[in-house]
């Protein structure tokens, strides 16, 4: 266990705290993102008075940026639905700015530098050619194979920016890769889509309860970016106290959707992850059912270690973060592609050198 | 190579631990931050910076200097006798990446009997010479770079640094003051050729001491004009006060309150010069009630 995940787990454990504690936290909390989540957990702890008054003042400094990058996520959402609504194309917002719109207990303290929608892939391609004349520009370089590569075996098109306010935008027409081992039929999604239009004043949904934490596990153990994933996982346990607080069949609704998706495994390992990392308390029931879903002690194992290393190490851009960073990249390209396809996509990335294998990049805060 | 050494910087608000085995950063921090600095006493830290020299072939042939903050590597890596402008520069990243606790005016800011001037500017408007010149003539020096409001009190917070004094400033700031305690030269930075001044002892220690603004003017260097102080709407003030606010947008509400704060707080001028010894001269009265330039009346 890190201290992260020590505080994050039971917020007063900081009254035991001295400097040296609080000096490995910081650097800690400030690359996991968690700077403004932390003094929210301090607040409804009743913990602020045992933070240091220095960094109290840092994470004071934080939440105006995360209210500041909120605002303008919402506002950017906006701009593309306006961009979009002559197209007659249905939208879905998801993760950070869908909790903006939902209005969720997390848009309090969720920061988030890109806007994720949800379009069907039938209009995926039109929807891209409308924000392309309406000022975005693909986000980066791609050649032939990059292209190739996000069309035919990803879940969205190549990143786009808008070319003024610099806005990242991220369009998808499901939450798993369609060459993937877990499949999600995106028809099932949109018909359980939940109208979040009244906060944002435009047309937009967002995923139901249920498929709003599936799409956190499937996110979180099928992402290449594993880096500052605690926040996911945070995220995940956020939405789940939330969504489960005052609903008794919260759980067995999950699970029934989960396998419905067939998304066990990725459900499997997110409550394992945040009931170790961050003392999630899932049901009784809950927990035995879900053992149908787990894999062999073997799997188990190395997949506990690698996402200890790599999501709660002890002190950043340590050499055992970076190694299980790649290790899970590997495996979460394992997952949604292909064998031969995987094996082609690695040593390409390998000899491009795009793989994340340093930890260090950037900015604090 | 010798060890690393850490040593703790007291900043304005901030406390920062400085780890280098680069025994000249030692030295020249040292040198501007004497009364500043302490050993590591185990204390809780805002910063915790490395400056080392990264290994490699290359380093041999060319040494560099590696900025680091938390563990994270934000730059590129510098020319090795840089390392004091890079630390200075990466501190005030640091700063202006997360601080926005407080509200940050790109302002020289000084200090008359805790009455506070601001002189914000964009790079040119002679900012910086001006506050070294006025710091050299008995003024307390709160800042050159940031200009930190605490957002609810409307206070300047100090941050007294070595003042980066740049190409033809360094020579301007010698006439002023032959006796300028300036620290090393360094040749080629970013920023071209950058002499620092030091802040005196009393600005270092009365660096928790924060000043009440009084007055707001806006410099701008003039080749050949005279001193004019030309007083300024409190809507014109405000809108350039906000507009060299770094984190004027980011803060909303918080910015727009605290700019106004400012700026009912103090009488607002424009200031043209030429001639540092007559601005120098020119801005004292201001701030001794006498009106030597043409515009008095100050409210506007």
């Amino acid at each position: 266990m890190s201290l992260l995940t020590e505080f994050l787990a039971d917020p007063a454990c900081i009254r035991a705290w001295r400097p040296k504690e609080w000096n490995r936290f910081l650097p800690l909390l400030r690359e996991a993102r968690l700077m403004t989540r932390a003094l929210f957990l301090a607040e409804s702890a009743g913990t602020v008075d045992a933070i240091p008054a220095r960094i109290v003042d840092q994470m004071i400094g934080a939440r105006a940026q995360t209210r500041y990058v909120q605002i303008q996520a919402v506002r950017e959402l906006r701009l593309v639905l306006q961009a979009l609504q002559h197209e007659n194309i249905r939208v879905m917002a998801l993760k950070g700015v869908a909790y903006q719109v939902a209005a969720l207990p997390l848009a309090k303290w969720r920061g988030l530098s890109d806007i994720d929608l949800l379009v069907d892939r039938a209009d995926v391609e039109r929807a891209e050619a409308s924000l392309l004349r309406s000022g975005w520009v693909v986000n980066g370089e791609f050649d032939d194979y990059d292209q190739r590569y996000y069309r035919e075996w990803m879940h969205e098109v190549p990143p786009l920016r808008h070319a003024a306010r610099e806005t990242e935008v991220d369009l998808h027409h499901n939450l798993s890769p369609p060459v993937s081992r877990i499949r999600i039929d995106a028809a099932e999604l949109w018909r359980g889509a939940v109208a979040a239009g009244e906060n944002v004043g435009m047309e937009v949904s967002v995923l139901s309860d249920c498929d709003m934490l599936l799409h956190n596990a499937v996110h979180l153990f099928m992402n290449d970016e594993l880096r500052g994933g605690l926040r996911d996982v945070m995220d995940f346990r956020d939405l789940y106290m939330h969504f489960g607080t005052g609903d008794e069949q919260f759980e067995q609704r999950l699970l029934a959707r989960a396998e419905a998706l067939g998304c066990g495994l990725p459900l499997y390992y997110a409550i394992d992850t945040a009931r170790r990392l961050v003392a999630l308390k899932p049901g009784e029931k809950m927990v035995a059912d879900l053992s149908r879903h787990r894999p062999s002690v073997f799997t188990r194992s190395l997949m506990r270690w690698l996402i200890e290393h790599a999501l709660a190490p002890t002190q950043t851009a340590l050499r055992t973060t970076a190694l299980a960073n790649w290790l899970l990249f590997v495996r979460s390209h394992w997952i949604r592609m292909p064998k031969a396809l995987l094996l082609r996509h690695l040593v390409r990335k390998t000899l491009k050198r795009r793989a994340p294998i340093s930890t260090i990049q950037e900015t604090p805060g | 190579m010798s060890r690393p050494t850490k040593l703790i910087l007291d900043t304005g608000p901030f406390r920062v631990g400085i780890t280098s085995a680069i025994p000249q950063l030692g030295d020249t921090i040292a040198f501007f931050y004497r009364d500043a600095i302490s050993t590591d006493r185990g204390d809780v830290l805002d910063y915790n910076i490395g400056l080392h020299r990264p290994p490699g072939l290359r380093a041999m042939v060319r040494p560099q200097v590696v900025f680091d903050v938390d563990g994270l590597r934000p730059f590129d890596p510098q020319p090795l006798e840089n390392a004091f402008p890079v630390f200075e520069w990466g501190l005030n990243w640091c700063i202006a990446t997360s601080a926005h606790r407080y509200m940050m005016l790109h302002a020289g800011t000084i200090a008359f009997d805790g009455q506070a001037m601001i002189l914000p500017g964009t790079p040119g408007s002679g900012k910086s010479t001006l506050s070294a010149a006025l710091h050299l003539s008995g003024a307390r020096l709160l800042s050159d770079e940031f200009g930190l409001v605490r957002p609810e009190t409307a206070e300047l917070l100090p941050l007294p640094r070595g003042i980066p004094l740049k190409n033809a400033s360094i020579e301007a700031i010698l006439e002023f003051d032959p006796a300028a305690p300036l620290g090393p030269t360094y040749p080629k930075t970013r920023k071209g050729r950058v002499r620092h001044l030091r802040p005196d002892a009393d600005s270092l220690r009365c660096q928790a001491q924060p000043a009440v603004p009084r007055w707001l003017v806006f410099p701008k260097y003039v080749a050949g004009a005279p001193e004019v102080l030309t007083p300024l709407s409190r809507l014109e003030a405000f809108r350039q006060l906000a507009f060299n606010c770094f984190n004027y947008t980011l803060l909303g509400e918080t910015g727009f309150e605290a700019v106004d704060r400012i700026v009912r707080a103090v009488d607002c001028y424009t200031f043209t010069f030429s001639r540092l010894d007559a601005a120098v001269t020119a801005l004292q009265a201001l701030a001794q009630g006498r009106q030597l330039a043409i515009g008095a009346g100050g409210k506007a």
